[in-house]
């Protein structure tokens, strides 16, 4: 396919995934077709084990399917070696994790900065002004010169997603991002997530919490491995207008 | 990612665990401070040496009787003690290569002056010494061609020996027994220090002709001389004379000498051992500080291998925020050289002090030893260093680059 400005973000066509223990076939994925424009806000939902992970790593371009397309702003992934997919990933892609994977003993601006230390695109005397944005964006201004084990565990996966923003990349993944926090700072963390979509950003949110994924405007289900609804978000949840449960 | 990006990473890195980095660095900084350590002393040394030959003269050229050289006292275990005699004297004169020929008689017998007693070694000696290695009087005068000629009962101490008889009170005029012979004091010499771990200032010289009658000898214990041209053409033409009036058939091949019953040396020559001797001992130096730099670079790479394993979920990180492997490969390759290189310059700034103490502690006992250092040898061991984390490190940055990034995320 050709690069159009009308493609997908991203378009996948009968992935298969399967990983090789000892020549032993595990099938992971089965038969993924997909479509997620940019600016879109979607939820992949799934029991653990269902294959929700591996998908996000293969659009993530941290892994590879085992067959099948997967074009990603019109392009084709397939014949992209190691060090290609790591400047995608560097300019095209972003990741929010559930344990926050912030660096230890290094400050907020030093972690939100560390992304762009590999992106290309930016002059070394642009990282703190870029910086200083995203941290804004969460924010965190008056903690950005604190260090990232001196925050709680809200805060720590703000900075993240602003680790995540910083180099203004297409999509933006958050692997169960409030997995790990009470439920105000999942809150906060949702309502950020929230407002990047409102500002445009496309996100990709995966999660097993039902309530999780209805902050997303659509959600598609796995099960063992296959696609087995993809909806619009029937009763879709605004972070900013639930009551805090306590 | 800009190399200086990846050296902030490094020095972060090093500086954040420095208990654990200084003990990683431990054997480097012992390999590169033993390197400097040595060097610079073997640098002060040889400048001590050279000094002395320089102070000497280059030209100086010694010949003494017996094939193994200067065996002061031993006349018992050189059986050719006797070998270079007055004649042999009067013919060296005559040779044209060599000038201010200074034959030496050492004279026996202890050396007192009312109770005091002293073992020094009295040299019977012609003023031509004075020309060969020259020295002034402090107080009184130098023996001259007059007491030569009249073999005058004179002598010209050393200070230390004039300290060591007489005290603090002046020397020039007062009568000293050596053996059973009575001497007056007429000069007292400058002080030299040591020369070739000889104290010159321990001494008494007198006339040439007064020790060799008293001695009642016809054969000289050394001989000194200046070459007046080339070193090489005088010892030719030494050689040459001596084995003819000895009867010795001269060496048909190389510099074999070992028919002669005596022994010819310049200051050259000496230079030139001690030039072999620096360069044996430069090997020497440079073999253990291989072996301890390998040492130290094993350890080095124990430590790296750790560090990656410990950070395997920031390797993953990084990769998911988009570093390649050459990255990843350079982040941890740095981290190595930045520790060897650190190491080498705390190893580097030790060996100096180390040298400064050995230099504040020698120069008490040798004179003219001053702080000298070798640069080359310094750069060496620094690039060496440098080297060993390149050499060693490889190893575990490879490792770190061929992370898979979500195994290394997953890892706990």
């Amino acid at each position: 396919m050709t690069k159009k400005e009308s493609a997908p973000l991203i378009e996948t066509k009968n992935l298969h995934k399967s990983y090789f223990n000892e020549q032993v076939e595990t099938p992971v994925l089965f038969d993924i077709n997909l479509r997620i424009d940019a600016g879109e806000f979607v939820a992949i939902m799934g029991p653990s084990g269902s294959g929700k992970s591996t998908l996000m790593h293969i659009l993530g371009f941290l892994d590879v399917p085992t067959s099948g397309h997967y074009h990603f702003k019109g392009e084709s992934t397939e014949e992209k070696t190691e060090d290609e997919l790591a400047r995608i990933r560097s300019s095209s892609v972003s990741f929010v994790f559930q344990s926050f994977n912030l660096l230890p003993r290094t400050s907020v601006i030093d972690n939100v900065t560390l992304p762009l230390l590999y992106h290309s695109g930016t002059h070394p005397s642009q990282r703190r002004e870029k910086a200083m944005k995203a941290i804004k964006a969460v924010g965190l201004t008056d903690r950005a010169t604190y260090l990232s084990n001196q925050l709680s565990g809200g805060q720590q996966q703000r900075v993240a997603i602003a680790r995540a923003l910083v180099t203004e990349p297409g999509v933006i993944f958050a692997d169960e991002p409030t997995g790990n926090l009470d439920s105000a700072a999942g809150k906060h963390v949702m309502e950020i997530l929230q407002n990047l979509h409102e500002e445009g950003h496309t996100i990709i949110l995966v999660t097993h919490e039902k309530t999780t994924a209805e902050h997303a405007a659509r959600i598609i289900r796995i099960m063992d491995g296959r696609i087995v609804a993809d909806d619009r978000t029937f009763e879709r949840r605004i972070a900013s207008q639930v009551k805090e449960l306590k | 990612m800009k190399l200086r990006d990846t050296v902030t990473i490094a020095l972060k890195a090093v500086t954040g665990n420095r208990a654990r980095s200084l003990l990683t660095m431990l054997g480097i900084i012992i390999g590169v401070g033993a390197v400097v350590l040595m060097t610079s002393v073997g640098e002060s040394m040889q400048s001590v040496i050279l000094g002395q030959i320089s102070a000497l003269g280059p030209k100086t050229v010694a010949i003494w009787p017996g094939k193994n050289g200067p065996e002061q006292g031993a006349a018992t275990l050189n059986p050719d003690f006797d070998s270079i005699t007055m004649n042999d004297i009067e013919a060296l004169r005559r040779l044209k290569t060599i000038s201010y020929v200074t034959p030496v008689i050492f004279m026996p017998g202890k050396v007192k002056y009312g109770t005091e007693e002293s073992d020094v070694t009295v040299s019977g000696t012609t003023p031509d010494s004075y020309i060969n290695q020259p020295i002034i009087a402090t107080e009184g005068r130098l023996h001259d061609e007059q007491d030569e000629l009249n073999g005058r009962q004179v002598a010209v101490l050393g200070p230390d020996t004039a300290r060591d008889l007489f005290g603090n009170s002046s020397p020039i005029g007062k009568r000293i027994d050596i053996g059973n012979q009575k001497f007056t004091v007429i000069g007292v010499l400058e002080a030299k220090g040591s020369q070739f771990f000889q104290n010159m200032d321990e001494r008494i010289l007198v006339p040439f002709e007064t020790a060799r009658v008293s001695s009642q000898r016809s054969y000289v214990d050394m001989v000194g001389t200046m070459a007046t041209g080339d070193t090489a053409d005088a010892i030719n033409d030494i050689q040459f004379l001596l084995r003819r009036r000895h009867h010795i058939i001269p060496p048909t091949t190389g510099i074999a000498t070992d028919n002669d019953d005596f022994l010819v040396r310049s200051a050259e020559q000496a230079q030139e051992i001690l030039g072999t001797v620096s360069t044996s001992l430069t090997a020497f130096i440079t073999m253990i500080a291989t072996v301890s730099l390998v040492v130290g670079g094993i350890g080095i790479m124990n430590i790296m291998l750790v560090a990656v394993t410990e950070r395997t979920r920031e390797i993953g990180l990084r990769k998911a925020l988009g570093a390649n492997r050459n990255d990843i490969l350079l982040q941890f390759l740095i981290e190595a050289i930045v520790l060897t290189l650190l190491g080498g310059i705390i190893g580097l700034l030790l060996g100096l002090g180390m040298n400064a103490l050995v230099v504040g502690i020698a120069s008490k006992f040798l004179e003219r030893y001053i702080f000298a250092v070798n640069f080359i040898a310094m750069a060496a061991a620094l690039l060496m260093a440098a080297g060993t984390g390149l050499a060693f490190g490889i190893y575990p940055a490879r490792k770190a680059a061929e992370l898979n990034p979500i195994e290394a995320l997953r890892y706990e």
